[in-house]
């Protein structure tokens, strides 16, 4: 019986000193926590261990990836390498596009994939240069939608490459919301009223599955619609309720009067099944001719499981 | 311990104090579970984290006060049994609901007067022990047990939102986790068999950490709390508010959660009192009594409503460990960890699967003891269709949540969840099925 005692006191002890003294992680410098999805964690580390593959090895890597497709693709993800010219070096899941050029490549709502990504890896806001659009599965006839994140990487040799990896079906994150509103705001401030256009163009950065940036005045009025693409329809923004009679654009206001940015949650309907869902609205201040305005996204909440 | 080889130790007993201080920490493990309801409430209401700690803080201090209060045999109050208290996921979605609409003072109403009503009820079950025959208790004790499943499943499979990706590893560490203690719980014998919980958590536990290195990693987070940390009391002085929109879903919640408690106060008593021959009402009146208190104190500390435990019942069925000083020690020890952050983080990283490793395996003596007395009667044609019909209806709220959504209001108020739809079901389908032998026990009478 003491001998039972002293073990698993011993056991305890163990335990409790390798909690305390934890471990590093070569993922803790990259930015993860503002994720909140495993799939999305996971694409990001996935991605990032290639780039770094591909910075040691150069193009001896591919030869390696091209070796394991079956790793470097599945039902979750999937890896690609291109050249920043938008040439393909690698795709594991669809080798037939190896070689091509794809820089001028559209999907079904006209957005340029390969010209997003070199957008989006030279932007400061977009850490993980994140593009969201259509694509599809390699052996289906429908559109997927697909969220991707990216990479540059320099080879030893020079070259300059970029490798992303695809997510289909992709779970709707804050983080995403957060760039393209940030974005805007950015855009409005340097162009002014001209910026107004390209936020609304459905085939650019700013709009993808049911996100769409949105910007108004503080006395409401809109400048680019959260629900229809000309703003014919005049409706009191601030006196908008949700599905609980909750007043979130009334009380992100306030949340804004101190700070530069808020998340605000509300209750909507889920678009399949009908039960009421959380979503989270983000608002940034900017301005506009030297007037403050207003920019935003909505999104969905991670639901809890079941 | 007791002669009795039934029992470790009965429930009036006070067992050696190394093993009470053990005891109430292993029960305390699962009532730690509960620490991820006001998260996730905080969470959807996108608050703070200085928010999400003062709630789990007092949260905690509710839970402790309500295991107290629940293990007192005073007159009226406490049913005597090891029954501890915890945030139980009954109130979350009206809790979320009155904070949507009223915010935070409108929640902690909600939450006071839900526990009055509780109490107001307790005496209102007791004189209607006639309509609740032995296997409708039965039936609602099973259906305790099945509420649990839900959240025990996906914590087990590791998950922490809808749709999300599964690991590998985490069904191994849950699968091993649960496994240990089962073996422990039927080929162990001594403090083996009584302290199989602990065993298979801090088992599973290290198992996660070797397997997943993100485990290991988790708990540096907990170096960032400090140490000790006295709650903020001077949010008690916050406003409360209700409105009477809310009281009819209310009333519908709080007979839910009142029946939840009926259901665990039943399944404590079997345990405790297996040679009761028939139901003794009184400890289950004081005990949906001390609930209701509970339940409105919690509401007074503005932290999330407090219930009785299932899964700490399943636990001490499952140990045979029934002392109610042990829900004593467990509230006073859960009671001390809210001024201590640091503890309390370091307890709430132990990895999901073993978690939920640890609500299924106490969960199983739930479902079976409510499934044992349901069948322990002689069965005839109108218990089946009572048990069968409610069944069916009440489960169907889970399975089909969507088809509920657009069920006139009347449905969507009473029919939300399995326990409360199935039982009110089962005691108005007892009473029509059986209106012949009521009819002819009035006419012999005349």
């Amino acid at each position: 019986m003491r001998l039972y005692r002293t073990t698993a006191c011993c056991i305890l002890l163990i335990f409790l000193s390798l909690s305390m003294l934890g471990c590093e992680s070569r993922y803790e410098n990259l930015g993860l926590d503002v994720y909140q999805y495993r799939d999305t964690k996971d694409l990001v580390k996935f991605v990032y261990d290639a780039s770094l593959m591909i910075q040691r090895d150069g193009l001896q890597s591919v030869k390696h990836f091209k070796n394991s497709r079956q790793i470097h693709y599945s039902p979750d993800r999937y890896l690609y390498i291109y050249y920043i010219n938008g040439a393909n070096i690698y795709h594991a899941g669809m080798p037939h596009l190896e070689g091509k050029n794809l820089w001028d490549l559209k999907d079904k709502n006209g957005k340029k994939p390969i010209q997003m990504v070199i957008a989006a890896l030279n932007d400061k806001n977009n850490p993980h240069a994140w593009i969201h659009y259509s694509w599809w599965e390699p052996g289906k006839f429908y559109p997927v939608p697909k969220s991707s994140c990216h990479f540059k990487v320099t080879m030893p040799n020079g070259q300059k490459v970029f490798v992303g990896g695809g997510l289909n079906y992709p779970h709707e994150e804050k983080e995403f919301i957060r760039i393209i509103v940030d974005n805007a705001a950015q855009l409005i401030q340097a162009k002014g009223y001209d910026a107004f256009a390209e936020i609304a163009d459905p085939a650019s950065s700013y709009n993808f599955r049911d996100v769409k940036v949105f910007a108004f005045t503080p006395e409401g009025k809109l400048l680019i619609s959260p629900v229809m693409n000309d703003s014919i329809a005049d409706f009191k923004l601030m006196d908008c309720v949700d599905e609980m009679g909750h007043k979130p654009f009334e009380k992100a206001l306030h949340g804004l009067k101190n700070k530069e940015s808020v998340w605000e949650v509300f209750l909507a309907r889920n678009r399949y099944q009908r039960t009421l869902i959380k979503k989270s609205l983000y608002l940034r201040k900017t301005s506009i001719a030297g007037k403050e305005i207003y920019v935003g996204a909505i999104t969905d909440l991670p639901q809890p499981p079941g | 311990m007791a002669d009795d080889k039934k029992y470790e130790y009965t429930v009036n007993e006070v067992p050696p104090i190394g093993h009470l201080l053990l005891s109430a920490f292993q029960h305390v493990l699962i009532m730690v579970v509960a620490i991820g309801i006001p998260i996730i409430f905080a969470g959807q209401l996108n608050e703070s984290a200085a928010f999400t700690a003062s709630l789990v803080t007092f949260s905690m201090l509710a839970s402790g006060i309500g295991s107290i209060i629940q293990a007192l045999r005073l007159p009226y109050l406490g049913s005597g049994y090891l029954c501890p208290n915890l945030c139980g996921p009954s109130y979350l979605s009206l809790s979320l609901s009155a904070a949507w609409i009223g915010g935070l003072p409108l929640m902690r109403g909600i939450t006071i007067v839900a526990g009055l009503i509780e109490m107001f009820l307790a005496p209102v079950i007791q004189k209607l022990k006639s309509i609740f025959p032995i296997y409708v208790v039965g039936l609602v004790v099973a259906l305790v047990g099945i509420s649990i499943i839900q959240i025990s499943v996906t914590s087990f499979f590791g998950l922490t939102f809808q749709g999300d990706a599964l690991r590998n590893m985490d069904l191994v560490v849950g699968a091993i986790s649960l496994l240990i203690m089962v073996f422990c719980n039927i080929w162990g014998k001594g403090f083996v068999k009584i302290y199989c919980l602990i065993i298979g958590i801090f088992s599973g536990w290290i198992l996660a950490m070797i397997l997943i290195p993100e485990y290991w990693q988790n708990l540096l987070s907990v170096k960032n709390n400090p140490f000790f940390a006295m709650p903020h009391f001077q949010s008690l002085l916050n406003p409360v508010s209700f409105r009477f929109d809310l009281l009819i879903p209310l009333i519908v919640i709080a007979i839910g959660s009142t029946l939840k408690t009926f259901g665990n106060l039943l399944a404590a008593q079997k345990m405790s009192e297996p040679e009761l021959d028939e139901i003794n009402f009184i400890p289950i009146r004081n005990g949906i009594i001390a609930d209701g208190l509970a339940t409105t104190v919690s509401g007074l500390l503005g932290s999330m409503a407090v219930d009785t435990s299932s899964s700490n019942i399943g636990l001490a069925g499952a140990t045979k460990v029934l002392s109610r000083w042990i829900s004593v020690v467990a509230g006073v020890i859960f009671i001390g960890l809210a001024f201590f952050p640091m503890l309390t983080n370091a307890l709430s990283q132990i990895p999901k699967p073993v978690l939920g490793a640890s609500l299924i395996f106490s969960g199983c003596f739930m479902i079976c003891a409510g499934l044992i007395q349901m069948l322990e009667e002689k069965w005839d044609q109108r218990k089946t269709f009572v048990v069968g019909i409610a069944l069916f209806f009440g489960l169907s709220t889970a399975f089909l949540p969507s088809l509920y959504a657009r069920a006139p209001k009347f449905i969507q108020t009473f029919f939300t969840d399995p326990l409360p739809t199935a039982t009110i079901l089962a005691v108005i389908l007892n009473q029509i099925f059986n209106l012949d032998i009521l009819f002819k026990n009035i006419f012999k009478r005349d």
